[in-house]
């Protein structure tokens, strides 16, 4: 699994009585090439007609990214293509493409392109770093203004951000709150407060915080489409889902090892398990009664885990839930909710699975089915990976 | 007139219980007496065992009072169970 996680999202405010926007946004992986390229892309006007052209730009900066072609090259050509309006002798469509990759050390290459967006803005920690970009001059026909083109190779180490905003966010307040809008500076200043408040924070929350802002600076009732999208580079958060007894009794003491080791929210699913747990550890646990449904035993507790709940039958439950993409805040109070919030907090869940057959679940008697382990497992985690693009590994004890 | 000591009861939770009536048990709030509630302490617990031991002779789901395990609880067992532990 990847030391290095990258946090990419965005966050979107239609300009006031729009119901599309144009200001489009585009995220893709690929994992061959450990590639992401995000591509944000806004176009002249409002409503349809700047969603047609954005779309256009955003979807060929995207498609030219994967290819080997050069990044600047692939720029060029995209705004060759690009219309340059007759009224006002201005390019139809402006955008920012990052393409990312991992590198062999802990750190992400960034290739970035940006063609008359707001720069995007760099921060290591709390603390906004400027760099050099390097300016590529390109003169079409018809074109009011020389166009130039930003370029620039950057390193974004453990605890960076980049974020890439619309014109939406630096011209927000403008004429209201703020005379000459909120300007680079303005979002700088407030990206690093916010920074600073919450160190840790996400990529969507720290979107959201300035789409809002910028928003409020509007008086909530937008002039543009406000559009942000951070890149973050963090440490993955990790989950360890530990489920049934070892095949033989004597590696008990070493899965309680490797759950003790484990660096990250640790999950016990089982009852048998979380008594073999318990015992070694000697460490109590206690069955909460208030956190069940018809459907789900109650969960447990214990000092050291994160949470413990019944095998089986929540396991199978999780799982459908995942793969119907059920929002946690649909369920009802019970260990599957529990279980389905902790697994979207994290971005890498890994699975121990124990191969001890349980004599009880044999009994033919027992009303409901009861799948085996491992299919359980294996749906899990493609729901996990398809919905949810969580990484996942499974090792079997 | 000392204080009595409360009933012990675990009601268990695991798969095998859960699935065959111990789901009914954990609603003990709305069908036990309030007298036998209050001179109990009801818990859950993980596993008792009783599925997996052949010794067995009654059937999940279990219930142990007192430090003693009984079977196939229903409802009005545990109600009379409970109401004798208490009054005993």
């Amino acid at each position: 699994m990847n030391d290095v996680f990258i946090d990419v999202d965005f966050a979107q405010i239609y300009k006031h009585g729009q119901k599309i926007g144009g200001d489009v946004f585009l995220l893709s992986r690929q994992d061959a090439s450990a590639q992401i390229v995000c591509t944000l892309s806004d176009g002249l006007g409002s409503g349809v007609k700047a969603n047609v052209l954005a779309s256009l730009t955003a979807r060929m900066a995207h498609k030219l990214s994967f290819s080997p072609m050069d990044l600047t090259r692939s720029a060029k050509i995209i705004m060759n293509t690009l219309p340059v309006c007759k009224e006002r002798k201005i390019s139809y469509a402006t955008f920012t493409i990052a393409d990312l990759r991992r590198s062999n050390t802990d750190e992400v290459l960034v290739n970035l392109v940006e063609y008359d967006n707001p720069s995007a803005l760099m921060f290591q920690g709390g603390t906004p770093v400027q760099w050099e970009r390097e300016k590529i001059d390109l003169r079409r026909d018809g074109a009011f203004k020389q166009e130039v083109l930003g370029h620039s190779h950057l390193k974004l180490s453990v605890g960076s951000r980049l974020l890439i905003f619309s014109d939406g966010v630096t011209q927000a307040g403008m004429g209201k709150s703020l005379p000459l809008g909120w300007r680079l500076e303005g979002v700088r200043s407030f990206a690093q407060q916010v920074i600073e408040r919450d160190p840790d924070i996400s990529s969507h929350d720290l979107a959201r915080e300035v789409v809002s802002h910028a928003h409020r600076l509007d008086r909530l009732s937008a002039k543009d489409d406000i559009t942000c999208m951070v890149v973050y580079v963090r440490k993955p958060r990790r989950t360890l889902v530990v489920t049934g007894p070892p095949f033989k009794q004597e590696q008990d003491p070493l899965l309680v090892e490797k759950i003790q080791r484990f660096e990250g929210k640790r999950i016990v699913s089982g009852g048998t398990t979380a008594q073999i747990v318990s015992r070694i550890m000697n460490r109590q646990l206690k069955v909460d009664m208030s956190c069940w449904s018809p459907q789900v035993p109650p969960c447990s507790m214990m000092e050291g885990l994160d949470l413990v709940t019944e095998g089986m039958l929540t396991l199978s439950k999780v799982a459908t839930a995942l793969e119907q993409k059920k929002p946690a805040y649909t369920l009802p109070n019970d260990a599957v909710k529990k279980f389905i919030q902790v697994m979207q907090e994290s971005d890498q869940v890994h699975f121990i699975v124990g191969t001890k057959i349980n004599e009880a679940h044999q009994d033919p008697s027992i009303p409901v089915e009861i799948g085996i382990r491992r299919t359980l497992i294996g749906r899990l985690q493609r729901a996990l990976e398809d919905n949810y693009l969580k990484e996942t590994s499974l090792e079997y004890m | 007139m000392g204080k009595k000591e409360k009933v012990n009861v675990r009601i268990c939770v695991g798969t095998a219980c859960f699935v065959q009536g111990g789901a009914d048990l954990l609603l003990y709030q709305d069908f036990l007496d309030p007298v036998v509630l209050a001179g109990c302490d009801i818990q859950g617990i993980s596993c008792i065992g009783g599925c997996k031991d052949d010794s067995m002779e009654v059937r999940p789901p279990y219930v142990e009072i007192n430090g003693k395990v009984f079977g196939e609880m229903t409802q009005e067992k545990l109600c009379k169970a409970l109401l004798e532990a208490v009054h005993a």
